[in-house]
């Protein structure tokens, strides 16, 4: 018995909620402040990676496509694998620098594998419209980590990058089953039930 | 041919409007799988959203490829398609069905259903393919990231326990990550092709292709779900003791890595084939646990400890010279086991396709273990006696792992090929008195 989508959205919803209040606040407070207590530093990879493995689940028993699946997959794979390279950098068990690619290389990668999955158009129902929104918000937003990378003080990228999750978040519990978007259904997309 | 997948894939990304309205299946009737005590009058798929119809968007298809279903129609709101059949005989059903999308894609699918019997799995559909070199490649993959992953560990937990040096540990720990990320991408990539010969579509229909029917209803789609879930657990664990310099979270790793292993027994041929039992399934575990153990500690032998920890290589050489004997017992013990059962008759070695695969094996299982005798009687003794360990060793240890990948070579054809149907049991001839009453 495999529960609604959008369920499973909202879960994850929760989990990017938290991720974006924890880099919010890291940006605000500056990681000296933020690393006073040495826990801190592995709260938001942590999360990152645990969310990481529980998307394979999602990936195992959603398989009304092959695309789907993949695309299932790829997030799955590239959160543990954000996660794992920040807490190995925390850690000190990672040293080079290029491991920190591996968040922007996510988000790029996920808002890819959004993009390329959901093949109805923006205002086909409003599942359509939050995946094309979804791709496109962690597409444009790989790029506050990755200048992060650059200017690692600046408080302006990792605050970007914080409210990029948020919004993914308040995008994931926007989502319904079979809903109107801004008024517009189309008549293929079934009986609106929310 | 990729330029062209990769231009569609970004025209796809760049212009997702263009696309629209892919449906979903939401109900069939039959059922997936499901036994029916009396023949369909019709069958009937629904949709999220309306699709177009096809003359022949359902077929019905017995064992033999007749087709038994008519026309195909759609329902007023498009939502629904049905197909009439007539009356259908005891037997196994394959349902066939595509469907136009409102974008003009072609979603399809195939699942199977029996009338007073069990339904044929969706794997053996009628019209899907056999295991194609791809899968004897990819099923060998999956076999030497189980042996890196599953032999890694259990190298490092039986026989080199205590502190390595940085670098044997870095090396460790990324034969290890070769191992279970293999385990994992291979798994994907075997549940895909396995699911792409039961559907026999083109690549693009594919990706739409409902595989549902496969994931839920089969041995291997259960298999595949209860491997990718367990590796992806053994994957945290092995992160976590490399993070955080825990070593016994490779313990669970361990065990977890050899226990979801039993997902390729309990779906292969020692749980599917005639004369399978509990005892065949438990056989092939144990012959694949030990193969694995066997290969995979003879990697971490030559690549990590001969190579980056030379003070420990006389312990690790003497400790897994006596694992190794255990496994050599154990995977001959299970293998003999496992040969009787599917070769009934000796000529079938040398007259079945399978049974010649299974000599080529056996062969390479020959060289191997002369090799580990050489090992075992030669190399060992002197070890012990304290003499310095041979120049050539690291060579030999490499060669003999090769030829330990070659046998999991053979080992994966013999797994995608079919044994040989069992020859009917004879009736016991009646006795005299049975006969002579009327």
């Amino acid at each position: 018995m495999e529960p609604p989508a959008e369920h499973v959205h909202w879960l994850f919803a929760t989990g990017f909620l938290f991720l974006g209040l924890l880099l919010l606040a890291r940006a605000i407070v500056g990681d000296e402040v933020w690393r006073l207590r040495a826990w801190r530093a592995y709260l938001w990879p942590s999360l990152l990676f645990a969310l990481g493995v529980l998307m394979w689940p999602v990936m195992v028993f959603f398989t009304n496509s092959t695309i789907h699946m993949i695309a299932h997959g790829a997030w799955a794979q590239t959160m543990m694998l954000a996660g794992a390279a920040e807490l190995g950098l925390v850690r000190g068990k990672l040293h080079h620098r290029a491991w920190r690619l591996a968040l922007p290389l996510a988000l790029a990668v996920s808002g890819a594998s959004l993009l390329v999955h959901e093949q109805n158009g923006w205002l086909f129902a409003r599942a359509a419209f939050l995946h094309h929104t979804l791709g496109w918000t962690a597409l444009v937003g790989s790029i506050f980590p990755l200048v992060a990378i650059l200017r690692p003080r600046s408080r302006v990228w990792s605050s970007g990058l914080a409210l990029t999750l948020v919004v993914i978040a308040v995008f994931l519990y926007a989502d319904r089953d079979v809903a109107p978007i801004f008024g517009h259904l189309s008549p293929l997309a079934g009986e609106p039930h929310r | 041919m990729r330029k062209l997948l990769l231009l569609v894939a970004l025209a796809t990304l760049v212009f997702p409007a263009a696309a629209s309205a892919h449906a979903t299946l939401l109900k069939t009737t039959p059922g997936f799988g499901q036994r029916l005590e009396r023949s369909p009058a019709v069958v009937r798929l629904s949709f999220d959203q309306s699709v177009d119809a096809l003359s022949d968007g359902i077929r019905v298809l017995d064992t033999k490829g007749r087709l038994l279903s008519k026309g195909t129609v759609s329902s007023a709101d498009k939502r629904t398609v049905s197909a009439p059949v007539g009356h259908l005989p005891r037997g196994g059903y394959t349902i066939r069905w595509r469907v136009v999308s409102a974008d003009g894609h072609v979603v399809s699918g195939v699942y199977t259903f029996g009338v007073r019997r069990r339904a044929p799995p969706a794997a053996e559909a009628f019209g899907a393919g056999g295991p194609t070199t791809s899968e004897h490649v990819v099923r060998w993959l999956y076999f030497l990231t189980l042996a890196l992953l599953a032999g890694g560990l259990g190298f490092r937990l039986l026989v080199l326990r205590g502190p390595l040096g940085p670098a044997a540990q870095r090396r460790f720990y990324r034969l290890l990550a070769v191992g279970v990320i293999g385990a994992l991408e291979v798994g994907i990539l075997a549940f895909l092709l396995r699911a792409e010969d039961a559907l026999q579509l083109p690549f693009v229909d594919f990706l739409y292709g409902d595989l549902t029917p496969l994931a839920n209803g089969t041995r291997f789609g259960t298999a595949f779900v209860a491997m990718t879930l367990g590796y992806a657990l053994v994957s945290a664990l092995l992160f976590l003791a490399w993070l955080t310099d825990r070593e016994w979270l490779l313990w669970p790793a361990f065990v977890l890595a050899l226990g979801f292993a039993s997902g390729l027994s309990l779906s292969g041929h020692s749980a599917a084939d005639a004369g399978s039992s509990w005892l065949s399934q438990f056989a092939d575990w144990l012959h694949l646990s030990a193969a694995s153990l066997w290969v995979g500690g003879l990697v971490q032998l030559a690549f990590v400890v001969w190579p980056l920890e030379p003070e420990l290589r006389r312990r690790a050489f003497l400790r897994f010279s006596r694992l190794a004997t255990v496994l050599i017992v154990v995977l001959l013990s299970a293998g003999i086991y496992l040969s009787v059962l599917r070769l009934p008759r000796l000529a079938d070695l040398w007259s079945e396709s399978y049974g010649q695969v299974l000599l080529v094996k056996l062969g390479l299982v020959s060289l191997a273990l002369l090799w580990g005798a050489a090992h075992h009687f030669l190399v060992r003794p002197a070890l012990e006696r304290g003499a310095p360990p041979f120049a050539r060793l690291p060579r030999s240890l490499a060669g003999e792992s090769a030829v330990g990948m070659a046998i999991l070579l053979a080992a994966a054809v013999l797994v995608d090929s079919k044994p040989p149907p069992r020859p009917p049991q004879q009736q016991p001839p009646l006795a005299r008195s049975d006969a002579a009453t009327p």
